[in-house]
């Protein structure tokens, strides 16, 4: 494999580890993970940490929905705006300089720290 | 539900469902504390509406992704493999841990890789202005 699999067993062991004691996702810790550990571009370690989502969330929602605790009326109508916007955002994101995408990303990251605080 | 309440999630998912798929987290930062504060929503009930809207709209990106040929398939094995283990792990081991100090580890887990990921994005920009075409005026 060209990449370090033991690395990256890492960043996933972590992220879902925490996910699923704190009810976060694991996003926050897999693409800064794939970036700096693993060395993946920011462009690839979040098209590669959304394919990673599709698992680790279906897991979490299956827990989830055997206790009822889902309003699929809301998820629905939800998702059909976020459904556009995933496709637009993945489709365009090439047009994005590899700064700014960090750039965002540490925003994101910042804020989540804070929100933890909290 | 009004129809305010309608076009209001609907632009929640606009939001949130551009932002995850490009920076390639969830959303549920998004959506879970906006369920609750603003649709009213119980926390465990916010969490388990946010994991059934993050999951189409991921799979959504995943399948954009892979046609720009941008996902990089054999990592997505061993860190999905090692998540959805861990997840269970972390999810039966969250009542006998302190979750307020775990908390406040994460916090500074995030504090620590946002300074190092805004390094690095300061760097790229000045690479990025070096490699810029320079003016002749």
């Amino acid at each position: 494999m060209s990449f370090s699999w033991p690395k990256a067993a890492i960043v996933g062991i972590v992220a879902g580890f925490l996910s699923g004691l704190l009810g976060i996702g694991g996003g926050v810790i897999v693409v800064p993970g794939l970036v700096l550990l693993v060395g993946l571009n920011q462009h690839k370690a979040a098209a590669t940490s959304v394919a990673t989502i599709v698992f680790t969330a279906s897991a979490a929602l299956l827990a989830f929905a055997t206790d009822g605790a889902v309003d699929w009326s809301t998820a629905l109508i939800v998702f059909a705006g976020a459904a556009t916007g995933a496709w637009a955002g993945a489709h365009y994101m090439h047009k994005i300089p590899e700064y700014a995408l960090a750039g965002v990303f540490t925003l994101v990251l910042a804020t989540s720290s804070i929100r933890m605080f909290l | 539900m009004s129809p305010l309440e309608i076009v209001g999630l609907v632009a929640l998912g606009l939001f949130a469902g551009t932002l995850a798929a490009t920076l390639g987290v969830g959303g549920g930062i998004i959506f879970v504390p906006v369920l609750v504060s603003v649709f009213d929503f119980a926390q465990l009930d916010a969490q388990g509406t946010s994991l059934a809207i993050i999951v189409p709209t991921a799979i959504v990106g995943m399948v954009t992704h892979a046609k720009a040929g941008r996902i990089d398939w054999p990592v997505v094995a061993v860190v999905a493999t090692g998540g959805v283990f861990a997840a269970f792990a972390g999810a039966m081991s969250a009542q006998r841990m302190d979750e307020e100090l775990l908390r406040r580890i994460f916090a500074f887990v995030l504090v620590i890789l946002a300074v190092r990921m805004g390094l690095r994005t300061y760097r790229l920009w000045r690479e990025s202005q070096e490699s810029a075409p320079v003016d002749p005026g």
